[in-house]
């Protein structure tokens, strides 16, 4: 004759893990896209080259400026001027020397050697190369004064 | 007095599920996320000030290889030439300069064990000209991607020439 087990517990779903992943990753997608905000700019379409790979030394000082276009969803360009882009502040070329020049402040007032700050620049590909000589010639200035410069490009990968 | 019930005090299991889990988890996505996005490299470019003036480095050294580029209305490349060479335009000029360039620094070998590291490229651009082509021009002078996935360096002193008004 088979019985029936008497009071079965209802079985208890632990959510601690749930809970634990859920959390980690919110955490980790913060920290992430904090850093991809103040580092690279997701609206500048760099060029690609084989060669570009990244240095071998990380570099101590260095200074990132993103230069390329406001683009609409379909990637067409809603603006045909180039900007800078700090954050959500955009600056054209034009008025980007005050910039330059409290970046060069900043590195002064710390003691920094403005030769060994290089000016990484993350220029779009369809920017004019004469306003990116334009932008170093001002980097160049008297009372900015960088004098090392990197060009940004992806890394095409070897079909 | 207080008597302490013992009675009852069990080992403290530790569940080691919720760790387990977020390292699986943080494992799977760092692997799906590996290389979706190309990584960025870059290239080291000086400017001179003003007219060129020799530097202490290429004093009495070779004058460096002149990169001339012309754009197109569309800004796009017309026309490429290296030492006043003309390599014509489009995708093809940059493998026909890379392989010049190849051709220069053999000579410079020649000449020298050191000469390739002092010798320089001075590329000179178009205001027009769209900056993916300098890229393109950057790269074909710095090298070449060798069979094995390894870069094979040719020439790594690169500047721009005075900039040309548009």
């Amino acid at each position: 004759m088979k019985f029936k087990p008497a009071n079965v517990a209802p079985p208890e779903l632990d959510m601690t893990p749930m809970i634990d992943i859920v959390f980690q990753l919110i955490t980790f997608f913060m920290v992430i896209n904090k850093f991809d905000q103040a580092e690279a700019d997701e609206r500048v379409t760099l060029p690609k080259d084989q060669l570009a790979v990244p240095p071998a030394v990380h570099r101590k000082d260095s200074f990132l400026l993103n230069f390329g276009y406001l683009r609409d969803q379909k990637g067409n360009l809603t603006n045909p001027e180039p900007f800078f882009f700090f954050g959500d502040e955009q600056v054209p070329l034009a008025q980007v020397r005050q910039r330059l020049r409290q970046e060069a402040q900043f590195y002064q007032t710390i003691g920094t050697d403005m030769k060994e700050v290089v000016v990484e620049i993350r220029a779009d590909a369809d920017v004019k190369s004469g306003m990116v000589q334009e932008l170093i010639q001002m980097c160049q200035e008297d009372g900015i004064g960088f004098q090392r410069f990197a060009l940004k490009a992806t890394q095409k990968m070897i079909e | 007095m207080k008597i302490r019930n013992r009675v009852g005090l069990g080992k403290i299991q530790l569940d080691m599920t919720p760790m387990i889990d977020v390292v699986f988890q943080l494992m799977i996505f760092f692997m799906c996320t590996l290389k979706v996005t190309e990584p960025e490299g870059d290239f080291d470019i000086s400017m001179p000030l003003g007219a060129a003036a020799p530097s202490a480095d290429t004093e009495a050294q070779l004058p460096p290889f002149k990169v001339r580029m012309i754009a197109d209305a569309e800004g796009d490349l017309g026309s490429l030439s290296f030492n006043g060479v003309n390599l014509g335009g489009g995708a093809q000029a940059f493998a026909k300069l890379n392989s010049e360039v190849f051709r220069a620094i053999n000579a410079l070998k020649a000449i020298g064990p050191d000469q390739q590291e002092k010798q320089e490229v001075e590329i000179d651009p178009d205001y027009n000209l769209h900056y993916r082509n300098i890229i393109n021009a950057i790269g074909s002078c710095s090298g070449r991607m060798g069979p094995n996935g390894i870069p094979v360096r040719y020439i790594s002193k690169i500047k721009f020439a005075p900039r040309r008004e548009p």
